[in-house]
């Protein structure tokens, strides 16, 4: 567990951006990240925000839980509404029209950024617009369904790859969506959990200092498309870290830090055996992703250790 | 038109993730068996996990149906949270002779003193047969059996082989707790004017679509605070004083962001917005919150 501090309000601002009364499901990890990425965000910010269950949830007409300037935008183009934002911004600031210094931030669910938004999102970071990218990962299509994303796990059942006698549910990799945004080539990528409040908002408040575009992705437990207790989400959260499933670290001009290093990692089956969507995975595939696991850990790893030279 | 023409309509309230339109379906299928014409749909909306929804059943003897839309003046009414009656109107446009079908722990005399009207009334204690049969408080296959004794819309035998198709090895569970349901659900003929139950909310004021911005521009930020969700828990968080060491851990986990300090320095939920999801007494390391169910 992170080591958090006794008193938690001294730590924080307790002032929230992002309001109740949003329509997310009990429990919804997404709206926890959410929640924790817009208290260190702060007011000056313009979001632009894809479909995904994080819009639909915050803003039916003619209510909105969002407390700064916030754009609805599409799929395919969340990335490039938030370019253009920070465009028009410099222009205005070159005319001195503008003083303040607005951070841009663009947010979408896995679906919107590693399949659909993803010619937009690589436009971007390609351009070095100056700007935060946050991915907000449940692993699927969570507001349509359940329905299975580039971003969903091996094995993982979804309602478009249905675990059942000839299938064992998702057929391929989690695309690394981080690996691509470092592959970029820009200033800061991150990857940060819910249950991991203080790493994750430290992130973000170091992306908002970095000129040029990060990238953050951030693991969102979505316990309906999970199927897990809702009570469990942040026990997931901790427990993907812990198993070095989705391991948290960040990549700053090429140097890697894992910012929680596990001497030990906890066996898969712990995080497994909370949810549904893995209930029906066998020995052997189970042992197929745990070996898998561990590779891509030692893999990172390496990487961290050997910027220490 | 004969009595035997008519399409009966049904309108089920529930909570997402309690199963309603999983049972309107079983319901649909099991009078198909029966020759029946039948037909289920929900009502969609940006409503999640504990939110009230809506699903809709038509079910005709002989005729195909075709209408394709929400059932207003329903001929039955279902019930699958007690704390439904009180924040959505259950009885708008329940037909006179009607039958209104409702999951409580409450006596029949008890909650006729509330919801007095024009209909049958049946009631059953859904939630502990479910957890008697099931383990777990999901009442919408056990509602299916309360539904069958009040109306005789279809034979119960016919659920059995859509339960077993969708439940599979779990089948008998929830074909136990519907026969039970039916043995158990009591039923009285109410004759009274409609009294509707006093709502325990005051309604939001959020402007109407005439009055928004062109571009559909939202200007009050954060105006989603009037929205309770509040009444999507069916358990709340409790604090125990003495074990509280005032950390705020439970206020930085809340999804709902409905946990603040209070003068003494505690911490304690909004119930206007908890959800009830039981993060906070999950997180609290002290074991100072226990989550107790909503009555
Ligand atoms: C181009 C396009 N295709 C499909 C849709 C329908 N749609 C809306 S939300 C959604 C799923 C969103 O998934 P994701 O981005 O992973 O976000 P999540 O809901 O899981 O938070 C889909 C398919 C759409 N809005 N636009
Ligand atoms: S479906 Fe999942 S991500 Fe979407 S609101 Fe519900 S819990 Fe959150
Ligand atoms: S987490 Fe527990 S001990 Fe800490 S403030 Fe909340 S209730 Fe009190
Ligand atoms: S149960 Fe606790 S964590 Fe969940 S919404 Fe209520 S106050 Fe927040």
């Amino acid at each position: 567990m992170e080591s958090l501090a006794i008193y938690v309000p001294r730590l924080v601002t307790t002032k929230e951006y992002f309001a109740p009364g949003h329509r997310a499901c009990m429990g919804c990890g997404e709206a926890l990240a959410v929640r924790l990425v817009c208290k260190a965000l702060g007011r000056n910010i313009i979001i632009a925000n894809a479909t995904g269950c994080m819009e639909i949830v915050s803003s039916p007409l003619p209510s909105t839980s969002w407390e700064v300037p916030w754009i609805h935008t599409l799929f395919e183009n969340t990335a490039a509404v938030a370019s253009g934002i920070e465009a028009g911004i410099k222009v205005l600031r070159r005319k001195g029209k503008y003083t303040k210094r607005t951070k841009v931030v663009a947010m979408a669910g896995d679906g919107g950024t590693a399949d659909i938004g993803f010619q937009a999102l690589s436009g971007v970071l390609e351009r070095g617009h100056d700007l935060i990218y946050i991915c907000f990962d449940n692993e699927a299509y969570m507001n349509t369904g359940i329905q299975r994303s580039s971003s969903t796990p091996l094995g993982a059942s979804t309602t478009t790859s249905p675990a059942g006698k000839v299938s064992i549910g998702q057929t391929t990799w989690k695309k690394n969506m981080p690996a691509i945004a470092v592959a970029h080539d820009i200033p800061y990528v991150a990857t940060a959990c819910h249950s991991y409040p203080f790493d994750l908002m430290n992130k973000i408040s170091k992306a908002i200092e970095i000129k040029g575009p990060s990238y953050i992705h951030i693991l969102s437990v979505c316990p309906t498309g999970w199927r897990l207790p809702s009570d469990l989400t942040i026990k997931a959260g901790r427990l993907a870290i812990e198993t070095g499933i989705f391991p948290l670290y960040e990549v700053e001009k090429d140097r890697y830090t894992l910012n929680l290093d596990f001497p030990q990692l906890r066996p898969i089956e712990d995080y497994f055996k909370l949810q549904g969507r893995f209930r029906h995975l066998s020995k052997e595939i189970t042992s197929q992703i745990q070996e898998r696991v561990a590779a891509e850990y030692a893999k990172l790893k390496k990487k961290a250790t050997s910027n220490n030279y | 038109m004969t009595e035997k023409d008519k399409t009966i309509e049904i309108r089920w309230h529930g909570r997402g993730g309690q199963g309603a339109v999983t049972s309107a379906e079983l319901l649909a299928l099991a009078a198909i068996e029966e020759g029946k014409f039948a037909q289920a749909f929900p009502s969609f909306g940006p409503e999640r996990r504990g939110a009230p929804v809506l699903v809709f059943n038509r079910v005709s003897d002989v005729n195909p149906i075709r209408a394709r839309v929400s059932v207003t003046n329903p001929d039955i009414v279902v019930i699958l949270d007690p704390g439904l009656i009180y924040i959505t109107d259950v009885t708008s446009g329940l037909k006179e002779g009607g039958v209104l079908i409702i999951n409580t722990t409450k006596t029949l005399v008890d909650i006729t003193s509330e919801l007095n009207g024009p209909w049958k009334l049946a009631v059953v204690n859904a939630t502990s047969i479910a957890r008697e049969m099931l383990g777990v408080p999901i009442v919408n296959t056990t509602m299916l059996g309360a539904l069958v004794k009040a109306t005789g819309i279809i034979e119960l035998e016919s659920l059995t082989e859509p339960l077993k198709e969708r439940f599979g090895a779990r089948a008998k569970g929830n074909i136990d707790a519907c026969r039970k349901a039916y043995e158990e659900t009591e039923i009285a003929e109410l004759s009274g004017i409609v009294e509707k139950p006093r709502k325990t909310f005051e309604t939001e004021t959020f402007p109407s679509w005439q009055e928004l911005l062109p571009g559909c521009v939202v200007t009050e930020a954060g105006n989603a605070k009037q929205y309770r969700t509040g009444d999507w828990k069916s358990e709340r968080p409790v604090l125990d004083h003495q074990k509280c060491i005032k950390c705020g851990i439970c206020y930085l986990f809340c999804p709902e962001g409905c946990i603040g300090q209070n003068e003494d320095g505690y911490f304690e939920a909004n119930l206007y917005y908890c959800k009830g999801c039981g993060i906070c007494a999950r997180e609290c390391w002290t074991e100072a919150i226990k989550m107790v169910e909503e009555e």
